[in-house]
Order: structure tokens, then sequence, then C-alpha cells
């Protein structure tokens, strides 16, 4: 029996290495092998796969491919990606040490988790520029965090939201999450969402469902049934990954705003308009500055936390569901945050009245409240807006409501 | 009805199982690469970049042997372990919770070594591994002595509940746990102090973990151990049958606690080398060692060297697949998965193959 097994692995070895004497012969071949050190190459870190269809990962790897186009890349050839990587700080180093191996100029890593690996590599790797997503960690050389002002365009949603909720006269909008107040990013964007409904219809009160996973099509689902025929909610905003609230909203005749993609198509009689990132305006920007010059990269790019104004984010096109108001307020609203007079979380606050044609919008100082009466900005004050992105919010606003 | 049936075949010839498996891992191959040409991927560049590990043309080479040789270590001891206790036909399939014990006690005093030395710290985290490990693989042994529970039942349930209990670590977020990042608004494990990160040997850029060096002397032990101990030897008389070692005058359950503490305590010191020398815990720090090491521990019919190989070789295929996709932006891991799915199944059925035959029912007497 040993006999045979010490053959066994003779023969197994003899394979190995005929295949990598092949390897080493056709490595210039095709692929991406090959010494062209002066090229640029683009490593990435996906949490799910590159051929996704749809979610998280696919948004990034959208973004990614149609950024390296924007600047003359060729993501058949300058893009390596390891994907599938879970949020487990030895699986990320291995990942980057792959990537770094293979001539990465720069890293992006997509997941929060990846936090730990990514700060300490960025040490190990002082020529290689690494960018982290949902971060909060950085250095002054060549590690930088990225992430979008995505509560911009849900308060832009919420006033879609809020004009259905005038039209219908209902004041229960609902919104399924993933998570509630536990994350700054689920919290900031039903409160933003809630304020954009305030602003126009002020008795809107929202029910927040929390379904404690980024994506479950059967929770989601649920989520929405219950907000419509519990708490009978007229319009559903989401934050999760698939289209099934809308999806529901559709079957059961009410409406509803979506999130990272135009759902129109998925829910053409209920949907009105979405929350979406441009992804590929941050990575076209990154990669460019890295191309250019890596040592600025910092100085450069740095932390990136743009949001409409740069066309990070922005509100998928207008349904016809939309009333007719919706257009006119949410172009006025928009126009405020682009050009820097307003921001959503501040002590300044926006109503819209009027009608289609001539919708106006005044502005009142307000103390921006937490639902159980706390103060978190003077009226007047200015914006809390880096809190927000760098993940320290962790509560609700006033009408906001968890049923669950 | 039943024309045809199995026979095991009274010879096993050496040429013969070496046919077999050349042409069951060609067959994997041949099939992958018709995957990989519908992509448009030449298939002889990508299984060349697979078994090199992706070591031609990169440059930081060093990097991706290190990097092989973390998935290897806690592959080689807990399939060393897990054949242990499969000597002694005592079905542990609960190497992934045995290995998450290990590493939680492990990073329990990793996470609190500040300002200890360094040696004193790993050699208390092994220990401490170690012993936690072994309690439950005693415990579940003793049970099965006791009661004769079903171990595989008991093994399997050890590995949900543990992956629920460094989950739960893992998420929440409380003023006692000293598992996570402090300054993290979300839930996210920290990294030990230096005081608790696997050293090694320098050898140029290259750095040698101890764990490596451990692994492959603990390697050499249990081969002396099963072949010249008489504990090892009661082992295989226990697994060949348990009423002969009882009329030999051994003390089964005697050797079963002791086989499955040792086993179990192995399963530990895996995880406590693993976590060491990655610096930090998570829930997927077990790599699926505590299955595929059932899979190592049988495809080498339980022989102490052929483990030794095939954890090598079955950690080139896991590194080299993940190091060949990383190359080609179309190819995913799930590819790289199918494709190690693709190559053990087949040698698996050629390893049936090799030992058994298919005869028509008249034959069969004859055979």
């Amino acid at each position: 029996m040993k006999k045979l097994i010490s053959m066994l692995v003779t023969a197994a070895l003899a394979v190995t290495s005929v295949f990598a004497l092949a390897g080493c012969n056709s490595a210039n071949n095709g692929g991406n092998g090959g010494d062209k050190a002066s090229n640029f190459k683009v490593g990435a870190i996906y949490i799910n796969s590159q051929n996704d269809t749809s979610g998280y990962t696919y948004a990034h790897h959208h973004g990614i491919t149609e950024g390296m186009k924007k600047i003359g890349l060729d993501p058949a050839k300058d893009l390596y990606i390891v994907d599938n990587v879970p949020e487990d700080d030895e699986k990320v180093k291995q990942a980057i040490d792959q990537l770094a191996g293979n001539g990465c100029n720069i890293i992006f890593g997509i997941s929060f988790g990846y936090i730990n690996a990514f700060e300490a590599k960025a040490k190990e790797y002082p020529d290689i520029v690494f960018s982290h997503a949902t971060g909060y960690l950085s250095n002054d050389k060549n590690f930088n965090n990225y992430f979008g002002r995505i509560y911009q365009a849900r308060y832009l949603a919420g006033i879609a939201a809020g004009y259905k909720s005038l039209e219908l006269k209902n004041n229960n909008i609902g919104y399924v999450s993933a998570w509630g107040t536990e994350y700054a990013e689920t919290c900031s964007g039903i409160n933003a969402f809630a304020m954009g409904c305030i602003a126009v219809n002020p008795d809107a009160k929202i029910s927040v469902y929390e379904i404690s996973t980024w994506g479950d099509q059967q929770l989601e689902r649920q989520a929405a049934e219950t907000l419509i025929d519990t708490y009978g909610c007229c319009v559903i905003a989401q934050h999760c990954d698939s289209a099934q609230p809308q999806i529901v909203a559709n079957e059961k005749g009410v409406f509803g705003c979506g999130y990272n993609s135009d759902m129109t198509k998925e829910a053409p009689n209920a949907h009105l308009t979405a929350p979406v990132w441009n992804w590929d305006v941050y990575y076209a920007t990154a990669m460019k500055a890295a191309m250019e010059d890596p040592a600025s990269f910092m100085t450069k790019v740095g932390n990136y936390y743009e949001g409409l104004k740069a066309g990070f984010v922005d509100v998928a096109p207008l349904s016809s569901n939309c009333t007719p108001e919706t257009k006119e307020a949410i172009d006025l609203a928009k126009n405020m945050m682009i050009s820097g007079e307003w921001d959503v979380f501040s002590g300044v606050k926006l109503s819209f009245s009027g009608a289609a044609g001539s919708v106006g919008v005044a502005k009142a100082d307000a103390a921006l409240k937490t639902n159980d009466g706390t103060e978190i900005v003077a009226a007047g004050g200015p914006s809390v807006d880096d809190g927000v992105i760098q993940g320290s919010m962790n509560y609700y606003v006033e009408g906001v409501t968890q049923v669950n | 009805m039943r024309k045809y049936h199995l026979v095991r075949r009274a010879d096993s010839k050496i040429g013969r199982t070496i046919i077999f498996y050349a042409v069951g891992i060609l067959v994997s191959l041949l099939i992958g690469a018709v995957i990989l040409m519908a992509l448009g991927i030449n298939p002889f560049d990508y299984y060349g970049k697979m078994f090199t590990i992706g070591l031609v043309g990169n440059r930081y080479g060093y990097k991706s042997i290190e990097g092989f040789l973390k998935i290897f270590v806690p592959l080689l001891i807990t399939s060393l372990a897990l054949g242990l206790s499969f000597k002694m036909r005592f079905w542990n399939i609960g190497g992934e919770g045995e290995f998450l014990i290990g590493a939680i006690t492990a990073s329990v005093i990793a996470f609190n070594s500040s300002g200890i030395p360094n040696f004193v710290t790993v050699l208390l985290m092994c220990l401490a591994a170690m012993i936690s490990s072994g309690i439950i693989g005693i415990a579940i042994a003793a049970l099965k002595v006791k009661f004769n529970t079903n171990e595989t039942l008991m093994t399997l349930m050890i590995n949900y509940i543990m992956l629920y209990v460094i989950r739960y670590i893992g998420e929440t977020k409380a003023d006692w746990n000293f598992f996570l990042r402090e300054d993290s608004e979300r839930p996210k494990f920290g990294t030990f102090p230096d005081s608790a990160v696997m050293t090694g040997i320098p050898l140029g850029q290259f750095k040698l973990l101890w764990s490596v060096i451990i692994a492959i002397v603990l390697t050499v032990i249990v081969y002396i151990y099963l072949k010249y101990t008489k504990q090892g030897y009661e082992i295989s008389v226990v697994g060949d049958s348990s009423a002969t070692a009882k009329y030999a005058g051994m003390s089964v359950g005697k050797i079963v606690l002791r086989t499955m503490f040792i086993s179990s305590a192995m399963i530990g010191l895996a995880a406590a080398l693993t976590v060491s020398a990655s610096g930090t815990i998570s829930d997927t720090v077990t790599n699926n060692v505590g299955w595929t090491g059932i899979i190592v521990a049988w495809l080498s019919k339980l022989s102490v060297p052929a483990i030794f190989v095939t954890s090598i070789l079955i950690s080139i295929l896991q590194y080299g697949c993940q190091a060949a996709a990383t190359q080609y932006p179309a190819i995913d891991s799930n590819y790289a998965d199918l494709l190690q799915g693709l190559i053990l199944f087949s040698v698996l059925v050629a390893d049936f193959a090799a030992n058994f035959k298919i005869v028509k029912k008249e034959d069969a007497k004859n055979a």
C-alpha cells in the first residue's frame, strides 16, 4: 500500500511539473501575463463575484470597468480581481499580496471589513495606492477611503414620496431597511428620506422595518407586505439589495422608491424614482490620479466623499407615476445642494409649496432633532455631514419610527 | 434483473491505480479546459499559473509561498488529527468546531497579552487552545463510551454551535467584547498585539514561520506514535475490532477517550498556530479545514506520509486556483471552486475504479 501511494505521489508531482513547465513557456501568450511594467494595473477585492448581475459587487464592478474605459484602460487586460473575499483579515491580506505580486498600482477594496488589512498593507507597500470604500481610516501617503453622500439623493427621493402621499391623502410611508440605527449608512439614508418627505408633507410618518441583513429577497418581500397591509403605507422606500419591495408595491397597487438602480422596469406602475450611485465617477477620478502621480494621490484625491455635485450620486429619471410638482421641487433642492447653499442634516429646513409650474421652496431655521426630542443641531446651525459619512450617526430624526 | 454488480479487485496493481488517477485528473482538467476556452482563455496558460500557484512573473513570489504555507499548515495538522480518530473508527467530523474553540481561546489570550513576551504568549495560546479543544473532544468521546451516543451527530453539531458562537462574538458590540476594534462604529474583529503574532526564521525576504516547523515535527511524531508505540497499536486494534481489543485486555473506553483528546487537541493547536500566524480571528478562520481534512485523510488512506503529501497537493490546488483566477477578470472564484470539485471528484472516482470492478453476475463467482 505504501509503495502504491508513493508511486501515486510521484505521478501527481509529475503531472504538476508538466503543467508548471507549460505555464512557464506560455506565460506571455495571453491573459494578463508578461512583463509590461509600464502598464497601469488596477486591482480590486470584491465581497461577491464580478459575474453577479445585480447588487453591491455588481455596482462596483460596473463602476470600475466603466471608469477604466473612461480613462483609456482595458478592463480585460489591466484589471486584476480577487472575488468572494470574506471580511477576514488574513484572506484580505492574501488577496492584496496576490494583487501586489501581479504589479497592481492601485487596489480597491469595496467592503467595510477589509479595513484592518488595508491599513496594515498600505504600510507594507508604500508604492501602491490603497482605496477602501465605506471605511474611516486613511493615511497621508497612499491610503484613502471613499463613500458618497447618498443621503442627498435619498432626500430627493423623499420629496417624490412626500408628493405622492399628499396626492393619496395618506401620511404613512414605509421603509424596508437592511439595518436600523446600528449603521450610519442605513440610518442616515432613512433620516434624509424622511426629511425629504416631511419637507413636502409635514404630517408624513415614516415607518421603518429592519430586516437585519443586507439582502434576503424573502425577508424584503415580507417586510414590504407588512408595511402595506399592517401599517397602511402608500409609498415603500428601501435600503436592501433586491427590487422585491418595489415588486410588492406594484402588486398591491401602492408606490415606491427603489435603490441602487432604476427599478421602474421591475415595478412599472409603482416606482417613482430611486437614489442611485455612479461609482465610475469616483473610480475614474482615483485611477487617473494614481496613474498620473501616485505620490500626490492623497493631496489630489484624498478621502473622497462627493455627492450630487460631482454626479457621484443622483436620482434615477422620474417615472410617470410621480406627481406633476415632483420634478420642479427635486430640481430646486438639488440645485441648493449642488451650489452648497444648503445640506440635509443642518439646522435649516426646506418646505415646498405651490402647484405644478409654480413650485416654490422656503428655508426656515429649525433645530435638527432626534425622534425622542434630543437636539443634534441648533436652529440655523451647520450640517453634521462628516458624521454621516464617517459613521457616527446612530439616531432617527423626528417623524421616523421603527416598527419591529 | 441485476445483471452487473461490483466486486472488489483481488489484486491491487500500482500501475493500474496510477493510470486511473492520471486519467481521472486529465478528464477533470479537460472539462475545465472546455469552460476556459468557452471564455476565451488559453487553458495551458491558466493551468500553468494554477499549478505554479501564480509564482511565475510574481513580484512578491515569497509572499505567495508564505500564503501557501498558511493554508497548508492548518490543513496538514487537522488532517493528521482527523486521521487519528478515523483510524479508531471514531467518526470525528467536528474538525471545524474543534478548530473554532481553539481559535477563540487562543484569541482570548492573544487580545490580552500586551507586554507578555512573544514566546510565552504563543506557547500559552497553543496550550489553551489544545486544552479547550481537547476537553470538547473528550466530552464527546465520553458520551460515546458511557451512553453509546452517535459521535457523528455530536461532532457535527459542535461545528454549528461554534460557528454561531464566533459570529455572535464578531457581531456584538459591547464593553466586554475585547475581540473587536474599539475605534470602529461597526463591529469588526481587532488585530492581536505584536506579542501574540507568530514569528519565524527570516530567510532573505521570506519568513519561515515557526508554525511550519511545528507542523512538520508533529507529522513525524504522529508517524512514530502510530507506527512504533503501544498506544498507536491500540488505536488500530480498536479500529479493526473493539471486541478483539477488549478480548486482548485493552480498555477500549480509555483508548477512545485518550485518542479523541489527542485528536481534538491537535486541531486546537492548528487553530492557535493559524490565528497567531494571521494575527487575528474571524468566522472564516478555519478555511474549511475541518471538512477538507476529512477528504485528505481518506484520500491518503489514513497513512501519515500520504496525508503530508495530499495536504500539499490540495493546498496547491486551493491557493493556485485563486492565484490563477486573479489574473483573469472573467474568471471568478466560483470557477476555481468548480475546478477543485471536479478534480477531487474525479480522483475519488478513479480511486474507486482502481479498487473495484463491475462484473456480470455469472462471472461473479469466478472473480
